[in-house]
This record gives C-alpha cells, structure tokens and sequence, in this order.
C-alpha cells in the first residue's frame, strides 16, 4: 500500500494545474456566498414580517439552524452532484488518453493501490471544498448564537456525501476514456441516487410496487436524501454513518473491477 | 533472463499471438520482427504483465508472470508503441513519479532519476513540461522512465517509430549503450519490436520473427546474413512461406 501516496500525490498535483479545480473552487465559492447571503437576507425578513403582525409565538420557534444554516447546506449538497463529478471526470481518463494506463499496470504495484490512490486525490479535493464552507456559518458565530452542535453535524452530512460522490465520480471515470462522458455518466449516476425516493413514491402511487415492498424499501433507503437530511437537521445516526460507508466502498470495489477488467478484455 | 513458454493469446475469434516460445539471455539485443499486426505489441505486453496470457507463461529474471507478479514487473522496464507520458509534469517530476512506482528508494531515486536524465540526452530539458518537448525529446523522456530503476531487462516496443533520421540514430546509439554499457554500468538484456529492418541490423545479435501469431525464426544476426543475404531477403523469404504453408494447412 505505499504506493498509494505516490498516486495521490501525483493526482492532486495535476489537479491544481488544470483549469477544472480552479473552475470548480471559483464558482463553488462564489455560489456559497450568493446562496448564503440570499437565505440570510430571506431570513432576515421573514423575522421582520413577524415582528410587523406581531407573531410573536412564531417568532420564537425561528431559529439560525434549522431556518438558514441546515437549508444552506441542503443547497451546497445539490451543487456537490454537479461540481465532483467535474473533479473526478479526468482521473482515470487521463491515463487511457496519456497511455499511462500501461506505465501503471506493468508498474510493480496493486490495482488497490491505483484506485485508492485516485480516490485519495479526490477525497483530499473535496475535503478542501468542505472546509471552504465552514467560513459561512462561522460568520454566524460572530454575529449571532446557532447551535455549534447542530452546525457541526451538518458540515459533517456535507463532508460525507462528499467523500461518496468522489467514490462514485471516481469509477464514472474509469469506465470511459472520455472526460465529458465520465462527467455525465457521474452525474446522471448521482442523480438516479437523488431522485430514487420520488420514483419510489410515484410507483407506489401508480400501484406499480407496494408502499411498503422490499424494492420500495430499498429504494427509499438508496436514495440519500434522508441520509443527509437527517444528518444536516444534527441527528447523527449510525444507519447514515453506514449508508455513506456502503455507498463509498461499493463504488470503489466497483472501481477496481473497472480499472481490473483491462487486463481481461 | 526471459523464456517465454507457449504464450498465446487470444481475442475472441482472433488468435493473435499462437504458442510463441523464446529465451533470451543476459545482455543480449532482440529484435522482434514481423509485419504489422503480427502479434509484436500483443507479446511485449504479455511479458510485461499488462495483458495475461491466455495460454503459456513467461519467466522474467527468474520470477513466474503469473505466481509472482510484482517481482516480475519489478525487473522489466518498459517503453510501450506510445511512450506513457503526463503532458502536464516537468521531465525530472516525471522520472521521480516512476521510480517510486518501481520501489527505487527514496533516497536512491534523485541519483537513479539524474542518472536516466544524462543517459537519455534530456539534461536540458529536466525542468521542461513534457508537453512541450519534441516528438524526439518524448521519446527519450519514454526510454528514461523504462531505466530508471535500472531494470535487469528492457522491453521496447518500436522505439524510433515517427522520428527524424538523425533522432533515429540517437535513439539507436542509447540503446546499443544500454545493452553494452562503457561505463561499468549493468548491462541491459533487450527486447525490441520493430519493422525497420535495419534498425535490426544495425543493434541486434538476434532476430526472431513471428508472422500472424506464430514464430516463423529464431537465429543469430551473423548466421542470417552470412553469405551477404540482406534482411530484407530473409523477412520477405520467411513470411512467405509461412503464409503458403498456412494456406496449405487450412
């Protein structure tokens, strides 16, 4: 495994010298700030209106958390299915296009060790947007009294459906050797995950599946809405935790077999 | 230090390489003839474990491709038809990437990585990015990153395809020092495909050469060209009579 290092180190320099890191550090900064100063200013007048017709028992049930911070990250959430996968779209296309693909399977080295290479590389990057939205609900801090607790657990949601959609863009990108086909096939696989619980309910609906059958079921639970609803809202239950731990390990395992298959075609 | 023992491979219908058995020592230049699509760049990978073989092994510096991988990957360096290049590194950051990959230590590499940078020619262009060099600097930079952890062998795939006459030359020059070095270096035991057939001339001992899958000759250089028969003669003679005798087969 000390070949993993090497990998990622390799990735993440070549990251920062092509334009998408720069393109999606740009506009995941200037969205966060646009989203949050709009709900802050919606916030803010929604406190107003209530002080005018004197609503005085809503007024009291208003909070920072559940108000601005929780629905912020719910929209930073939706950003992440666009920008990671942009992250993602050259890690292993690259090196079918470079032919380095052959330098690093006649290397002495594990395919493991490929692939958690990578994926480190793109769990470092998103890790770094993560950090990047700390900044604004700490301006809260400064000027207002949220819950830290509650703050904390959904930056948490945020980092860990991140790492999940760096292992799903990663095996997107070793499916293709096209970047724009593994940005959409990123991309449409993110949102298939999105829209599930929805197609669930629809097909109950319809009387195509019982509301309460198994496919329902697991549909429901693939799909990570709730997961990261419930996180984002503070509520840290161990089902989520091994949700993201499922979701992050199965697209990686699939990786491997993609990146394997090479050798078997 | 390589013996290939009937290794075949298949592509589904196409039987591209068919039981194909060689051996060579140490410090010896192959040359791997045949036209093109003969089943050349399907062998090299083989031997270099980037594709297993269907049938047949290989043995490379005394370690199985298939029970000991790595060991077996560790002791070939390998310049594939289009040398594995990042565009966006310099040549040096390149060299270091590839030696950590073939376990040099780490504080062995900067000297192996200065080593392959004065052996390949590419001392004035270390700090360049290789997308920008020239074909003829690329493929040097291709040759540096196959010897940089000093592989016992060295398996080139068409190492002078698309270069100018004179970076031909150079190239051959490179590798004929790879093979018998002056400098007390370990000498290199090489295996190069090509259809340039005095490149085979000019820097092989031995010539083996396989049409459609299967190899049709196996002998010295000086054995072939006894008597002033060229090359030429000898590829065109061999090839022939394969393809009658296949067609008398079937």
């Amino acid at each position: 495994m000390r070949h993993v290092g090497t990998i990622a180190g390799r990735e993440i320099r070549s990251l920062f010298v092509s334009p998408v890191a720069y393109v999606v550090l740009t506009m995941w900064a200037v969205l966060g700030a646009f989203f949050f100063l709009s709900s802050l200013v919606q916030f803010q007048e929604i406190l107003l209106r209530m002080q005018q017709f004197q609503m005085f028992d809503r007024l009291q049930e208003m909070n920072l958390n559940d108000e601005l911070v929780a629905p912020f990250f719910g929209t930073m959430w939706i950003l992440l299915i666009f920008g990671i996968p942009a992250i993602t779209m050259g890690l292993f296309t690259a090196d079918k296009q470079n032919h380095t693909e052959e330098l690093l399977l006649t290397s002495p080295l594990s395919i493991w060790e490929i692939v958690l290479g990578k994926y480190l590389a793109a769990a470092a990057f998103v890790t770094l947007l993560v950090l990047l939205v700390v900044f604004f609900p700490s301006l809260l801090f400064v000027y207002g009294d949220p819950e830290i607790g509650k703050t904390v657990a959904g930056l948490l949601a945020l980092l860990l459906v991140s790492l999940s959609y760096a292992a799903v863009g990663t095996f997107a990108s070793s499916i293709t050797g096209n970047q724009i086909i593994a940005f959409f096939v990123g991309l449409v696989i993110l949102l298939v995950f999105l829209i599930l619980s929805v197609v669930a309910e629809l097909g109950a609906a319809q009387g195509l599946l019982g509301a309460e059958s198994w496919p329902a079921d697991l549909m429901r639970w693939l799909a990570t809405a709730d997961h990261f609803q419930r996180l984002a809202e503070g509520l840290i239950e161990t089902r989520d935790l091994v949700y993201f731990a499922v979701m992050t390990g199965t697209f990686l395992i699939l990786t491997k077999a993609s990146v394997e298959s090479v050798r078997w075609r | 230090m390589i013996e290939a023992r009937d290794l075949s491979k298949r592509y589904g219908e196409l039987q591209a390489v068919d039981g194909v058995s060689f051996t060579v020592t140490r410090g010896e230049v192959v040359g791997f003839l045949g036209p093109n699509g003969a089943g050349k760049t399907t062998t090299m990978r083989m031997l270099t474990g980037f594709l297993p073989p269907s049938d047949g092994t290989a043995v490379i510096d005394g370690a199985d491709i298939f029970s000991e991988p790595l060991t077996a990957r560790r002791a070939v360096g390998y310049l594939p038809e289009t040398p594995p290049l990042y565009p966006e590194m310099d040549v040096e950051h390149f060299l270091r990437f590839v030696a950590a990959l073939h376990d040099v230590p780490r504080r062995a590499r900067r000297e192996a990585v200065d080593r392959a940078i004065e052996r390949c020619g590419l001392v004035e262009v270390r700090r360049r990015v290789i997308g920008a060099l020239s074909k003829g600097f690329k493929q040097r930079v291709g040759i540096a990153q196959a010897i940089v952890h000093t592989p016992p062998v060295l398996v080139l795939d068409e190492p002078t395809v698309g270069l100018d006459p004179i970076q031909i030359g150079e190239i051959r020059d490179l590798i004929a020092e790879l093979a018998a070095p002056r400098d007390g270096e370990p000498a290199h035991t090489v295996i190069l495909s090509t259809h340039i057939l005095p490149e085979v001339e000019a820097i092989c001992q031995r010539v083996i050469l396989i049409h459609c899958g299967r190899k049709v000759l196996d002998q010295p250089l000086t054995e072939l060209t006894a008597g002033g028969t060229r090359l030429e003669e000898v590829f065109a003679r061999e090839t022939a009579r394969d393809a009658a005798g296949t067609e008398a087969g079937a």
